[in-house]
């Protein structure tokens, strides 16, 4: 009996380790990262016929349907200016430029890929309705309520989450070397139950 | 080679095997699942599905951004070529087309068409149609084409909405 199950069981083993050990993989955004820069990555092949079949599988677990880099630059980031990871409950302040692109935005996640489920209506920034000064210059709150700001990502219900950005039809210099771009930074400013 | 260490050779051929296939599949996977859900469980193939305010209900495809108003197509070429047209957007337009493996193989924007996109896919190695300016050509028989307009506010997305109306993605007639 143990002649004929041992292999079985060796198979069986061998399936989920490689089936898991790839759903691991391709289930983590941060992998994708082959430029990056101030907690900010992404791939210069994401979307293009030449991703390799690693690329191409993340990116189609968390950005199915991205165009290609010469249309636009996708970034993401999971982490903080200190490298902690974002969590509904904290909150942060955003600082930000003109970014090199005709169109840009900021958008919040939720683990799940998606939207956080609140009501807020304010799940992004975008360079048409940002509040900013005359020199470009601009400032956003990341938490679960406004407080009076004039820029406002909401948190609620968020959970642990992550940022996009995007820029469409951006400037050549970005589109070739991403690691020009001066990415907006993220500042860790306080979280419920205690302080940082 | 024992025994015991056939076995943990057995094991890992079959570990490396299924790593690479779940790899490879994954793309291909995570189409069909968008396209099922977009064409309705494929009852509307062919067809732009023009997709309401981008909310924190909007499920069908993973990060969509809320400032953008969005419309998709799923694609069919078994039946011929299909015709592709949106009409111009007094901003950020595109449209682009993915193969079924997910590659985005075609991109066209306002600024390189600022009459707005006319274009036909066909299946690659196919004759082309006679007079089409624009012939995308898929690896695939299947796929998405996608269609954004910026629209991050309110009054902006009910102009795209009605801009695209009488867009057209559907079988080449003629």
């Amino acid at each position: 009996m143990t002649r004929f199950l041992a292999p079985v069981l060796a198979v069986l083993a061998g399936l989920i380790v490689g089936i898991g050990s790839a759903l691991l993989v391709l289930g983590n955004g941060q992998l994708l990262g082959r430029s990056e820069k101030d907690y900010w990555f992404g791939n210069k092949n994401a979307g293009a016929a030449a991703a390799d079949p690693y690329t191409r599988g993340i990116v189609a677990n968390i950005g199915l349907l991205a165009m290609n880099r010469n249309e636009s630059v996708y970034f993401h980031r999971y982490k903080d200016d200190h490298g902690a990871p974002l969590h509904e409950g904290c909150v942060y302040e955003m600082k930000g430029g003109k970014l090199p692109a005709r169109w840009w935005s900021v958008t919040i996640y939720a683990a799940d890929e998606f939207l956080p489920m609140n009501k807020d209506q304010a799940s992004s920034l975008d360079a048409t309705r940002i509040a900013g000064q005359a020199d470009g210059t601009w400032t956003a709150r990341l938490a679960d309520d406004q407080a009076g700001a004039a820029n406002w990502i909401s948190t609620r219900s968020a959970g642990t989450f992550s940022l996009s950005l995007r820029m469409y039809n951006p400037e050549d210099a970005a589109r070739d070397d991403p690691m020009s771009i001066d990415y907006p930074s993220l500042k860790l400013l306080s979280c419920t139950g205690g302080s940082t | 080679m024992n025994r015991i260490g056939k076995l943990f050779a057995l094991a890992l051929l079959v570990a490396v095997a299924a790593h690479l296939a779940t790899v490879l599949a994954a793309p291909y996977v995570l189409m069909n699942a968008a396209m099922k859900r977009i064409s309705k469980d494929g009852t509307k193939i062919n067809q732009w599905i023009h997709a309401p305010p981008t909310t924190e209900q909007s499920r069908r495809v993973v990060r969509p951004s809320p400032d953008i108003a969005y419309s998709a197509c799923v694609y069919d070429l078994a039946a011929g070529p299909i015709h592709v047209t949106a009409a111009p957007w007094g901003d950020y337009l595109s449209v682009s087309v993915f193969g079924q493996n997910s590659d985005n193989i075609y991109v066209v924007d306002d600024r390189q068409s600022p009459q707005g996109m006319d274009l036909l896919i066909v299946r690659k190695g196919a004759p082309h149609p006679p007079g089409a300016a624009v012939v995308v050509e898929s690896p695939s028989r299947r796929g998405i084409v996608l269609q954004r307009r910026l629209a991050p506010t309110q009054e902006r997305w009910d102009a795209a909405d009605a801009a695209r109306r009488h867009d057209i993605c559907g079988p080449l007639k003629g």
